[in-house]
């Protein structure tokens, strides 16, 4: 193939991800906006959820990538993504543990609004996470399949389209969860 | 589990530091609140803008992880036709995107009453950021792979999660400090 027939299918192939990314990002923020604002603890909540987005696509955007790959060179198997998904598991898990220190210590520094128990400010961005990506990563593994059965590359198609979907699931689960543990 | 081993071995320290990162980000945008009301249209557009360069960059590991994995690219310094073709593809690609994204994210704001101050100016800073984003990307991300692969570790495993939060953190940083020098 023609080095720039190769250029366009880069663009083909990402392009229309990334318009459908940019959509998702916007309704994304459209729906934040709507959900998150009513709540009383607004003022804490919001530290938690950029840190837990930008998460969100440090934990899924290697899973998604070490899928591809595994595909892409002949190497995935059931093993393989067991384990993957299990190290996604255990990353999340010690982040979200981290995330929930760093926003007690920043509202007991810079916010000082203290109407959510220490415990539930710890386990907001742990059961976030946990479901955002319980969700998210069969998903991302069937789009990978799917997109590399149909003669795409996975690595130019499946990032974009997920960090919308990623998105769009934190955003919501980040709201069942609030609404879980009775989140003021 | 060596496969679960090294992928948590690799990751958890990259993470924690981006996980960091990401609390910078949130205090620069804080502290800068102002501009951000000054021209609320950003508020809109950038978790749009964080995610476009962030998933171009990601395609971009992504893609440098799987030529050195394959053998397309060697594990050195050098131009290759593969990476010219990434460089170019993906440029194009940043390109159409950004436009897709100012038109849709317009078409949002006047949808929902968000005051439109200086557009032309804006469109003219985020067109600033992304290129000069994805020229700094491109060179640290084809060296950073180049270098992690010859060490034996996965690019992915390092780069993405590192690059994600460094540019939550840039593409901000980039436009402040664009509109405080032009206006």
């Amino acid at each position: 193939m023609d080095w720039k027939d190769e250029k366009w299918k880069i663009t083909k192939e990402v392009f229309p991800s990334e318009i459908i990314s940019i959509i998702g990002d916007i309704f994304a923020g459209i729906i934040l906006t709507i959900l998150i604002l009513p709540f009383k603890s607004f003022l804490i909540l919001i530290l938690i959820v950029p840190a837990l987005l930008s998460m969100r696509g440090n934990l899924s955007g290697p899973f998604i990538a070490r899928t591809s790959r595994d595909i892409i060179i002949g190497e995935f198997n059931f093993k393989s993504w067991f384990e993957n998904v299990l190290a996604t598991y255990a990353l999340s898990l010690v982040i979200g543990f981290l995330l929930g220190l760093f926003g007690i210590l920043l509202n007991y520094f810079i916010v000082k609004v203290f109407i959510i128990t220490t415990e539930i400010l710890l386990l907001i961005p742990v059961y976030s996470i946990l479901f955002t990506i319980t969700i998210t990563m069969p998903f991302s593994t069937a789009l990978n399949i799917i997109v590399f059965r149909r003669g795409l590359d996975p690595n130019n198609v499946v990032n974009p389209i997920m960090t919308a979907v990623g998105d769009f699931f934190s955003v919501l689960c980040f709201y069942i969860t609030i609404i879980m543990l009775g989140v003021p | 589990m060596e496969y679960f081993k090294k992928i948590f071995k690799e990751s958890v320290l990259i993470v924690i530091i981006s996980s960091i990162i990401g609390l910078f980000s949130g205090t620069f945008l804080s502290v800068n609140k102002q501009v951000l009301y000054s021209f609320p249209i950003i508020l809109l557009i950038l978790p749009a803008l964080n995610s476009l360069i962030g998933d171009i960059s990601t395609v971009l590991t992504s893609r440098l992880s799987s030529h050195l994995y394959l053998g397309n690219i060697p594990p050195k310094i050098q131009k290759t036709e593969f990476l010219k073709k990434d460089f170019f593809g993906l440029l194009i690609t940043i390109l159409l995107s950004l436009i897709a994204l100012i038109i849709i994210g317009y078409a949002v704001g006047f949808a929902t009453n968000i005051r439109i101050v200086n557009p032309l100016f804006i469109i003219s800073i985020m067109l600033l950021t992304m290129l000069i984003l994805f020229g700094i990307m491109f060179i640290l991300l084809f060296a950073g792979s180049v270098i992690l692969f010859r060490k034996g570790l996965d690019p992915n495993n390092f780069l993405i999660p590192i690059t994600t939060s460094l540019l939550d953190f840039l593409t901000p940083l980039f436009m402040i400090v664009f509109i405080y020098l032009f206006t």
